[in-house]
């Protein structure tokens, strides 16, 4: 069995299952946020009427909002921490940063898990090798916490195979944007994405995590690394706890994919969806207002030292508004630490408090109509932050952008 | 569930997202407001003018995007009999099952419908009928896990069978 069929046979009592049967399965996680914290809750309530059966294992994070713009939305967060504490599970409060950082970093993910969330983007957990995948409110309302179970319909395993050496100024987050365009929005519907090769295998914990992330967006159910040794030594560094690792067998797969990168420019996401990806040299020269590090893309310690290395020296566009949303509390220490809140500020851009950024432009973020944005973000549909257009890119991309007040090549900056 | 709808047909395009179909600021608005918004960024006059049994068509991988519920549960609000679409996004797919809107993938239904078209949609056989055109297509069937929770009116009230393993 793969690592998706070994981890769902596990979890629903089997020996074995197979593509295509659908299995009740025990859930070790469930995560959700502001938004769908509070209509779960109001399902559970209203229709299901049900106690939380193991609170222990839902997690809450109030991602969406830093700071609650109108009363409505403070009512809501309001609401959403009585509920939390009336049943008792975790709550990451406005501040904590992005749900998924916020989880993996507390050591709720584990290997060989089944996390579930309300949050489409949880299949990003996958990066540590265990079985993630987001589900509606009425998935976690009727079953998830009442009952700790799910249902799925197990899918065909894709491996995509990805090798060779990026030149400099291409990042992890480019061959992912590449592979989103490649692969193509819904070309995976239904499939469970294993994301291997030396290219892939060589990239540190926190860059694989830019892979199992364009799983939904290429209509995957879910999306992981095979847990290595690498994956085992971050865990414990993070948690203080090594955990044990449970390994796919390599030939139970529908299909290998394969790409090779050594040649690849930085890549842009152009609007109207993620999936219109464009090298940056048929973009550069396109004006922008707004550039922000943050989303569950962005916003990572690794993303802050990369603009880092386009600003040295360097100041944002008089006409550019640079966003910077660290993933976690403990993202914003290190950047501390290492001296680049100080610079990034010195250098024009603003920090804001850890959270999912502009996400929806619920509490920053909107744009006008004649505006654009780059950003590290995951998703660019309209209508999406106002009416302004949304481009996503790496972490130098949109520094350099930044600087230049237009889509640029970040190679022309970091040397 | 009714075994069969009949109504006028909308006709939207590949990877439609949550967002289009229920504006994100609109998330937490009473449901009598957001119904009048639903798909309207796409086409204005849908949340104006659908009627009861009216049927949704779309292309690839309709509801993309955000796994939110509401969605779906706007999209039922307006009345609509069924989705009809080349084939869905997982979270769109499971959430409709879940709280009873019927839907069916249909591959090359797309090529078979023009907007305003008046479809007969089969539930149990998966048919669809152009009665304007006289086309016909075949949906690929509902998985019977999928059909009981479909016939039970959603997820809810199957759920301790599930959880509990009753008739698995």
């Amino acid at each position: 069995m793969n690592l998706v069929e070994k981890i769902l046979a596990r979890a629903s009592g089997r020996a074995r299952v197979t593509p295509g049967e659908v299995v009740i399965a025990d859930v070790d996680r469930i995560l959700l946020h502001d938004l769908s914290c509070y209509l779960t809750a109001k399902v559970l309530e209203e229709e299901v009427r049900q106690p939380v059966r193991y609170p222990e294992r839902v997690v809450v994070v109030f991602d969406h909002h830093f700071s609650p713009p109108t009363e409505e939305q403070a009512r809501m967060l309001q609401a959403n921490r009585a509920w939390a504490q009336r049943h008792g599970v975790h709550l990451f409060d406005c501040g904590s940063g992005n749900i998924h950082h916020v989880a993996l970093h507390a050591g709720f993910i584990q290997p060989g898990t089944v996390v579930v969330g309300s949050d489409s983007h949880t299949p990003v957990h996958g990066t540590v090798g265990c079985f993630a995948t987001g589900l509606g409110n009425y998935s976690h309302a009727a079953l998830g916490l009442p009952f700790g179970k799910a249902w799925f319909r197990v899918p065909e395993l894709v491996r995509i195979e990805v090798e060779g050496t990026t030149r400099p100024g291409v990042t992890a987050r480019d061959v992912a944007l590449f592979l989103t365009g490649q692969i193509g929005e819904g070309g995976m519907i239904y499939r469970a994405l294993e994301f291997a090769g030396p290219y892939v295998e060589g990239l540190e914990v926190f860059d694989r995590w830019l892979f199992p992330l364009i799983a939904v967006d290429v209509g995957a159910k879910s999306g992981h690394v095979q847990p290595d040794e690498r994956t085992l030594n971050f865990l414990a560094e993070l948690t203080g706890h090594r955990p044990e690792a449970v390994r796919g067998d390599g030939d139970d797969v529908a299909e290998v994919l394969g790409w090779e990168v050594s040649g690849l420019e930085p890549q842009v996401a152009c609007p109207p969806t993620v999936g219109n990806v464009h090298p940056v040299s048929e973009v550069a020269g396109v004006p922008i207002q707004w550039a922000e590090l943050g989303g569950h893309g962005g916003g990572r310690l690794q993303d802050i030292r990369l603009a880092a290395q386009v600003l040295r020296g360097r100041h944002v566009h008089p006409g550019v508004r640079f966003n910077v949303v660290p993933s976690s509390r403990w993202v914003f220490t290190q950047a501390l630490r290492e001296g680049l809140v100080e610079e990034l500020h010195r250098a024009g851009a603003t920090w804001f408090p850890p959270s999912a950024g502009s996400n929806q432009a619920i509490n920053m973020g909107a744009l006008a109509e004649d505006e654009a944005m780059v950003s590290t973000h995951a998703r660019n549909f309209p209508g999406r932050n106002g009416s302004g257009r949304m481009y996503l890119a790496s972490a130098l991309t949109v520094a350099a952008s930044a600087v230049a007040g237009c889509l640029s090549d970040p190679r022309e900056f970091v040397r | 569930m009714k075994a069969q709808v009949r109504g006028r047909c909308w006709v939207f395009g590949d990877n439609v997202p949550t967002d289009a179909i229920v504006r994100s600021h609109l998330i937490t608005r009473p449901m009598d407001e957001i119904r009048r918004h639903v798909l309207e960024g796409l086409n204005p006059r849908f949340p104006r003018e659908v009627q009861a049994d009216d049927v949704v068509v779309a292309g690839r991988h309709f509801g993309q995007s955000s796994g939110r519920a509401i969605a779906v549960r706007a999209l039922k609000a307006t009345g609509v009999g069924c989705v009809v679409a080349e084939s869905f996004a997982r979270t769109f797919y499971r959430n409709a099952f879940e709280m009873g809107l019927p839907i069916l993938e249909c591959p090359g239904i797309t090529g078979l419908v023009s907007e305003g078209d008046v479809l007969t949609v089969d539930l149990e056989e998966g048919s669809v009928v152009n009665e304007t055109t006289g086309g016909r297509a075949q949906a690929t069937p509902i998985p019977p896990f999928l059909r009981r929770m479909l016939e039970a009116g959603g997820i809810i009230p199957i759920a301790r069978q599930l959880a509990e393993g009753v008739d698995r």
